[in-house]
């Protein structure tokens, strides 16, 4: 397509960029910056701040005027369904113990492939529940529960 | 001669029992990560790290680099069978070592790339222990204002060397650097940017940040591919290459090495450079052009003895200046620190026993990979049989419990998930995480030494150019800037990366 501008890539770093800088002002306004010879807790950030700022501004620019490049389709499957198992590992690890978070967390992820068959990563998902257990509870003494009782 | 002392000292403890094991270990972790594609060394080094706390640091340490150069042998071996680089530093490996395969000759190529991968594993462990002692002697020399130079240095040349756009990677060292400020401050106690979050002010932890961005990032990127992977069931046989095959393969095998050797050293270094560069090289030396993936043996060993010999010596900043040249030395640099050993100049003096140690443990771990992976090839080929299906819950879910397993902390898990789908986001806008990671784990040695060496000069910033160290230091930093910015170069490099 000619004459199509904007590379989404660069675009969309600039302004992430862009972000984190103000994002980081914001966060460390508080902080005393003080002078190169005797920093305070601040100046470090704000310096970076800026030239994050500046990274930002580039991206931003470059790929206004840079031609047309966009992005590869977004896949919310795989990333919905990673996403949630790290979640859901992270909600039971401590109250229902390792043993269910494990299995849980495989079955999960595994809605993030369409190649996935279900029975087979249920079966899958115990074995690894209980190689994890062995493997991290017995054999490397990880300090964490086993069962929800 | 001092180096034959602290070699002997270094052969003793890489043969004690309990290190030969870990030692045994960590090469076998290496080739099975190597040969299964989609999971890499760094994933699996953060994995393991909480679990080397039990340990003592020198085990750690030999177990954690038998992981890395493991790797690199793994990864060839899935690249010539099913032509899929297992690593990123086999991608080479494919064009004539499937080649090759194909012609039958798959047993000759995974021998050469064996043979080649010892030889160069060798010639690197002296090559380490030759640099080592002058580097420290000079590395002793340092203050604040040059370790500050060299830290500026180290992540700039990195970020040159690295994949992908220059000016993205300088911005991921930034972040990389914000992130690394997170925290309490050292010297005011403030707490910076922790929003009231109490374990954030010990700082962020850099497993959770890598586990985050490689090893869940990766799969979200992996799953949208189409799936390429096809298990080629091929007999390996005549493993013992003729006479004539040694013959060919070893002048590219050296030279291979010795590309190897020098692109390690530089930051930004390690294994993935060596193998194009050198693949590169032999095809304009050789005699016999047209062979040139069509399974060339010298196709095979030159960069097979480059990503062995450039994974070996990037150990050297790292165990000499205590400057990483890439995210896995990244990685090393925190398992040291999670040991109470303060990576810097200073390690060489202070851990003998540790350097030597690790430097030592790799020509025996090099000697135990080439036993592993010759006669056991078909062991490594049936792995490849696991689908990607179940590889992938398996690594999510690895990756859950490491990142729990550093501090016990749930919190991490959150900040692991958060990790991926900024990681995700930077894979989308083609953004390398690599120095983001080098960034966090850098920069607070680099605002402490920015700070005493601001302190030292009483505010006066030309102190890095008064001093020749710094001085030259920053001028090679500079150097490396102009040749960024200088277009002939830059597509020189582009050409060089996409070969």
């Amino acid at each position: 397509m000619e004459g199509r501008r904007i590379d989404l890539q660069d675009l969309l770093f600039g302004l992430f960029l862009m972000v984190v800088a103000a994002f980081t002002t914001a966060a460390t306004w508080s902080l005393r910056v003080g002078t190169a010879a005797n920093m305070g807790p601040g100046y470090m950030p704000r310096a970076i701040a800026v030239l994050v700022l500046a990274f930002g501004l580039f991206f931003v620019v470059r790929g206004l005027v840079a031609p047309f490049k966009g992005i590869t389709p977004l896949q919310p499957r795989a990333v919905l369904f990673i996403l949630l198992a790290v979640a859901a590992f992270a909600l039971l690890v401590t109250t229902a113990g390792l043993m269910i978070a494990s299995l849980v967390t495989i079955v999960i992820a595994g809605f993030a492939s369409r190649e996935t068959r279900p029975l087979e990563t249920v079966l899958f998902g115990g074995a690894m529940a209980v190689g994890a257990v062995l493997l991290f509870v017995q054999a490397l003494k990880l300090p964490v529960p086993v069962w929800p009782w | 001669m001092d180096l034959f002392t602290n070699l002997a000292l270094g052969l003793a403890t890489a043969v004690e029992p309990i290190n030969l094991l870990y030692c045994l270990i960590g090469v076998v972790i290496g080739t099975a990560i190597g040969v299964l594609p989609g999971i890499g060394p760094i994933p699996t080094v953060a994995l393991l790290l909480p679990f080397t706390f039990g340990l003592e640091a020198t085990s750690a340490f030999i177990m954690l680099a038998g992981i890395f150069y493991g790797a690199q042998y793994g990864g060839s071996t899935t690249a010539i069978l099913v032509n899929v680089p297992g690593e990123t530093s086999a991608v080479i490996t494919c064009l004539d070592g499937h080649k090759m395969a194909q012609n039958g000759r798959a047993g000759p190529a995974l021998a050469i790339a064996a043979i080649s991968s010892f030889y160069a594993g060798t010639i690197a462990t002296v090559v380490i222990c030759l640099l080592s002692v002058p580097l420290s002697v000079l590395a002793l020399k340092f203050t604040a204002v040059e370790y500050f130079s060299l830290l500026v240095l180290g992540l700039l040349a990195a970020v040159i060397l690295a994949h992908g756009s220059v000016m993205k990677a300088l911005a991921m060292v930034l972040l990389g650097l914000l992130l690394g400020l997170i925290g309490i401050d050292v010297s005011s106690g403030a707490a910076r940017m922790t929003f009231g979050v109490a374990e954030l002010g010990d700082g962020i932890d850099f497993v959770p940040v890598a586990m985050g961005m490689f090893g869940l990032g990766e799969i979200m990127a992996n799953l949208e591919r189409p799936p390429v992977r096809q298990v080629v069931s091929q007999k390996v046989r005549d493993l013992i290459p003729s006479l004539a095959d040694l013959r060919a393969a070893f002048p590219a095998m050296t030279r291979g090495t010795l590309i190897g050797s020098i692109l390690g050293v530089l930051p930004g270094g390690g294994a993935a450079l060596p193998p194009f560069t050198a693949y590169a090289v032999e095809k304009k030396v050789s005699k016999n052009k047209a062979m040139f993936g069509h399974g060339a043996i010298e196709g095979v060993a030159a960069p097979e003895a480059a990503n062995n010999a450039g994974a070996q010596t990037s150990f050297i900043p790292l165990l000499t200046l205590g400057i990483p040249a890439n995210a896995l030395m990244a990685l090393m640099i925190g398992a040291l620190m999670m040991h109470g050993i303060q990576p810097g100049p200073q390690i060489m003096t202070e851990q003998p026993q540790l350097v030597w140690g690790v430097i030592a443990s790799m020509w025996v771990g090099n000697l135990m990979l080439l036993v592993i992976n010759l006669p056991l090839v078909g062991i490594w080929v049936s792995m490849l049989k696991i689908p990607y299906r179940l590889l992938f819950p398996a690594i999510a879910l690895l990756c859950c419990i490491g990142t729990y397993g550093i501090a016990n902390s749930v919190f991490n898990i959150w900040l692991m998930l958060g990790c991926a789908v900024i990681g995700y986001f930077f894979i989308k806008v083609g953004a390398e995480p690599a120095p983001l990671l080098l960034g966090l784990v850098l920069g607070p040695q680099l605002e402490e030494n920015f700070r005493r060496a601001m302190m030292l000069s009483d505010g006066d910033f030309t102190v890095f150019v008064q001093r020749p160290i710094s001085a030259t230091l920053l001028g090679v930093a500079a150097l490396l800037i102009l040749v960024l910015l200088s277009p002939t170069v830059f597509r020189k490099r582009k050409e060089a990366l996409a070969e």
